[in-house]
């Protein structure tokens, strides 16, 4: 079992800020002057991240939002290079400085796993990380947790501070805001209205966060991400896909899935390389040119989606590729419930391998 | 790049139509054809694609078509009952029926989108029904809606 | 015995005297107002079936997954028979594919049901927002209560909630079935509150061309509606071929209108409303405004409705000499 990760360890009173909520949108009108800032704000399908130049249409009631906040870094249309005439030019993006707001811990964390995917030995994609540089993340600690959440059982937590620069809690009448990076130290010191917490705020958030924690249900999680492996060839994935449709909505909604595909699209030599999102669900992800199909069934390809998370996510960046945020639960128009295969596979392997 | 930045223009530099026509091969086709051998002048606003039957006609031709930037198409084939294949043109007609009320719905301008039967022998009414379909167009202007505005992505 | 008792029954039966290799039903989930899409292949799994108003997956869609011929050219069938439990729409997803040879009719048993109507997730769910809804309970006088994240509660009549398309449905009952379970349903359903195809067409031109462009903006091109639905079988699909390119990769709103047209068009004839493909959708769009559009053009060009037959050619396989040509230009 992965370690519950401790909420963030209190930082000196004096760095811990309160700002009143009419304060707060105060601010981020003003952020949006010079800033692009990505919010929470309605939607019909409850809240979604979206560039708000309104800051009173910023939502801080909602549960999580059905997209991930990810496209904030790794946006799900990007052109890479423009060519003509046999000519090609990148085309690297010059964002804005960008705030991101009110992005759930697990979003912030799933940020903080996407810098990794992207830059490591030998990986450095400067799409991402130009985006990524100019980023302010304001993660919102969560007091409730919403219907499909298990982040504390992959090591997070409704308080966790990883990926964020700041991280506010709603104390009712206004946030706490504590900063976690220098970044995110001299956003706060330059917000108008920010006063030091006192202790008892800070304690207040905490207690908030610790409810939460308490009201999530636990899933067993491997411990050992390579015995998972040892059920590659079980007949336990036919049973867990049996309703998969292959409709990829899981991967869309994720904010780890990163996945992509490149397209080139021109016409009389004129035209640009794209990139996009893509998705493991969809035979066409491994289709051969051959007709050869390595992964040719729902089982296969649910195996590898979770096999890649779990087993191949530590392998490849020391840490599993899921933050608990349990959008793939409430999207999955089969109700296939990632807590349930993993309580499955856990039974399975505990049982003393393949089942 | 911009698909819409190719617009026709003539040597004034003002907006003409451009419209393509899917004319099938044995009778629409030949009709156009008689229109030019027998020198009934026509404007060159139309781009003809020929087709074995209007039957093979995709309804995403006509869609593709708009997102390419023309301002305009239209689809003719033989007379129903007269097609070269027997019945390619009476499949066709309940898939254009179909298409030209689903594109109306959601709001493309119907004078864009036009269906006709034009028969080898019909060279004046081949000419004068790209008149017609020509001035359909030239009066709803540009065409905007479907079109696939690439500069504007990031 | 109840319907749900009957369906455990019956299928835990048909498993064990060989008659069927899997049943493909419904089971509870751990998600509120949704049912888990559940294949049964013994008694303990068919104990799992349940039969209610979660009950949104049009499940016939698994159909030609688990009897299509394997990768391979020139082989047989998959060598399995198939029990399904069919409401009305199910059955004539199954109609419909039988038609498109695209399942052989003897490896399928049908179990028939008639529906009252499924619950719209998304529908229930604007109820609460920004909150989530955290449980649903289902209440007598098809009423259901509902609590949400924020500790709201409201009680629904279940009319409030339901899919658009079982409002509008015509068939309740299976049109195909090899047995039924449960007394017939009345079929028809309660009727739309507003037909949107009919009031949409009714608006100014430009107005349902902003409407539809904004409405078809939300689409992240997930392919989650294809994939639920039966009627898209095609192992490859229009829109990710490459050659021809038809349409692009990216969320430009032309290539989700194109992407949306093309899947709506080729659904003429066939698609029998069932509304699985608006339950899927991850971002609530309503993609019945096309669906519904096009259905209703084919019911009143060439008469008849989809799929209710086995007997009836698909209307776009046939054609009447007669056939309306009102969209005729004429020079």
């Amino acid at each position: 079992m992965t370690e519950k990760k401790e909420g963030t360890k209190p930082e000196t009173p004096m760095d811990a800020r309160i700002v009143s909520k009419e304060d707060l949108i105060a601010a981020l009108t003003a952020l949006a002057q010079d800033h692009t800032v990505i919010a929470p704000v309605d939607d019909r399908t409850g809240a979604v991240f979206a560039p708000t130049q309104d800051a009173a249409a910023v939502r801080l009631e909602y549960r999580n939002t059905s997209l991930s906040p990810k496209a904030a870094v790794f946006p799900q249309i990007e052109t890479l290079l423009a060519f003509q005439d046999g000519v090609a030019t990148e085309t690297l993006p010059e964002p804005p400085e960008t705030v991101l707001f009110g992005a759930r811990p697990c979003d912030a964390r799933a940020l903080a796993m996407l810098d990794r995917v992207f830059q490591r030995d030998g990986i450095d994609d400067p799409y991402v990380a130009a985006r990524r540089d100019r980023l302010t993340v304001i993660a919102l600690a969560c007091d409730e947790p919403g219907p499909a959440c298990f982040c504390t059982s992959v090591g997070g937590a409704p308080d966790d501070h990883t990926g964020a620069d700041v991280l506010a809690t709603d104390l009712g009448e206004a946030l706490l805001m504590r900063p976690v990076t220098e970044r995110g130290e001299a956003l706060l010191a330059a917000l108008d209205g920010a006063r030091p917490a006192e202790a008892g705020e800070i304690e207040a958030a905490q207690e908030r966060s610790a409810a939460a924690a308490e009201k999530i249900g636990r899933v067993p999680v491997p411990s050992e991400p390579a015995r998972l492996l040892e059920a590659f060839d079980s007949e336990i994935w036919a049973e867990i896909a049996a309703g998969c449709l292959g409709c990829g909505a899981c991967t869309y909604a994720c904010p780890t899935c990163h996945c992509f595909d490149l397209t080139d699209e021109h016409k009389r030599g004129t035209g640009r390389r794209v990139r996009s999102w893509d998705t493991c669900a969809l035979p066409l992800f491994t289709l051969h040119a051959s007709g050869h199909n390595p992964r040719p069934s729902t089982d296969a390809r649910l195996r590898q989606r979770v096999l890649h998370k779990f087993a191949y996510g530590p392998e490849t960046i020391d840490e599993m590729l899921c933050v608990g945020c349990g959008r793939c639960v409430s999207v999955c128009p089969s109700g296939i419930d990632l807590r349930r295969i993993l309580a499955r596979l856990d039974g399975c392997i505990a049982g003393g391998g393949p089942g | 790049m911009t698909e819409a930045s190719e617009r026709r223009t003539d040597a004034q530099g003002d907006w003409e139509p451009r419209i393509a026509a899917f004319l099938c091969n044995w009778c629409s086709y030949a009709g156009a054809d008689l229109a030019g051998v027998s020198r009934i002048q026509y404007p060159p606003n139309v781009r003809v694609i020929r087709v074995p039957c209007s039957g093979r006609i995709n309804p995403l031709f006509l869609v593709k078509a708009l997102q390419s930037g023309m301002d305009g198409v239209l689809v003719s084939g033989c007379h129903p009952g007269d097609c070269h294949y027997i019945s390619g043109n009476l499949y066709a007609r309940r898939k254009f029926a179909l298409m030209k009320s689903l594109l109306e719905y959601v709001g493309i301008e119907p004078g864009r989108v036009h269906f006709s039967w034009v028969s080898a022998a019909e060279g004046v009414r081949f000419a004068e029904l790209l008149h017609t379909v020509i001035e359909s167009v030239r009066e709803l202007g540009p065409a905007e809606r479907m079109v696939r505005r690439v500069e504007a992505m990031p | 015995m109840t319907v749900q008792e009957q369906l455990r029954h019956r299928a835990a039966e048909l498993l064990a005297d060989g008659t069927i290799d899997l049943f493909v039903g419904y089971a509870a989930s751990d998600a509120p107002l949704k049912a888990a899409v559940h294949v049964a292949r013994t008694a303990a799994d068919a104990e799992m079936l349940t039969w209610n108003s979660f009950c949104a997956p049009n499940v016939a869609a698994l159909l030609p997954k688990l009897l299509r011929r394997p990768d391979g050219a020139g082989e047989d069938w998959a060598p399995q028979r198939v029990g399904i439990l069919a409401k009305g729409c199910v059955s004539r997803s199954i109609v419909g594919l039988i038609k498109a040879h695209q399942i052989p009719r003897e490896a399928v048993h049908v179990i028939g049901v008639g529906c009252d109507g499924v619950v719209d997730r998304h529908r229930a769910a604007r109820l609460f927002t920004p909150a989530a809804i955290l449980d649903a309970e289902p209440l007598d006088g098809d009423r259901m209560l509902l609590r949400g994240t924020d500790g709201a509660e409201r009680t629904v009549d279940l009319s409030e909630i339901l899919l658009g398309s079982c409002l509008d449905c015509q068939h309740r009952n299976a049109v195909l079935a090899d047995e039924t379970i449960g007394d017939p349903v009345p079929e028809t359903g309660p009727g739309p509150q507003e037909d949107a195809a009919t009031s949409f067409a009714a608006r100014p031109i430009d107005e349902r061309w902003e409407a539809f462009e904004e409405e078809i903006s939300r689409c992240i091109r997930c392919y989650a509606c294809r994939e639920a639905c039966p009627n898209c079988y095609c192992t490859e699909c229009f829109a990710e071929e490459t050659e021809p390119h038809w349409i692009g990769v990216t969320t430009d709103p032309s290539d989700l209108m194109l992407f949306h047209l093309g899947r709506a068009f080729h659904q003429a004839g066939r698609c029998v409303d069932c509304g699985a493909c608006v339950a899927a959708c991850p971002m609530g769009i309503d993609l019945r405004l096309l669906t519904h559009k096009v259905n209703r053009d084919v019911e009143a060009l060439f008469g008849g409705e989809a799929s209710v037959s086995l007997d009836i050619v698909e209307p776009l396989l046939q054609f009447e000499m007669t056939d309306d040509e009102g969209f005729i230009t004429e020079p």
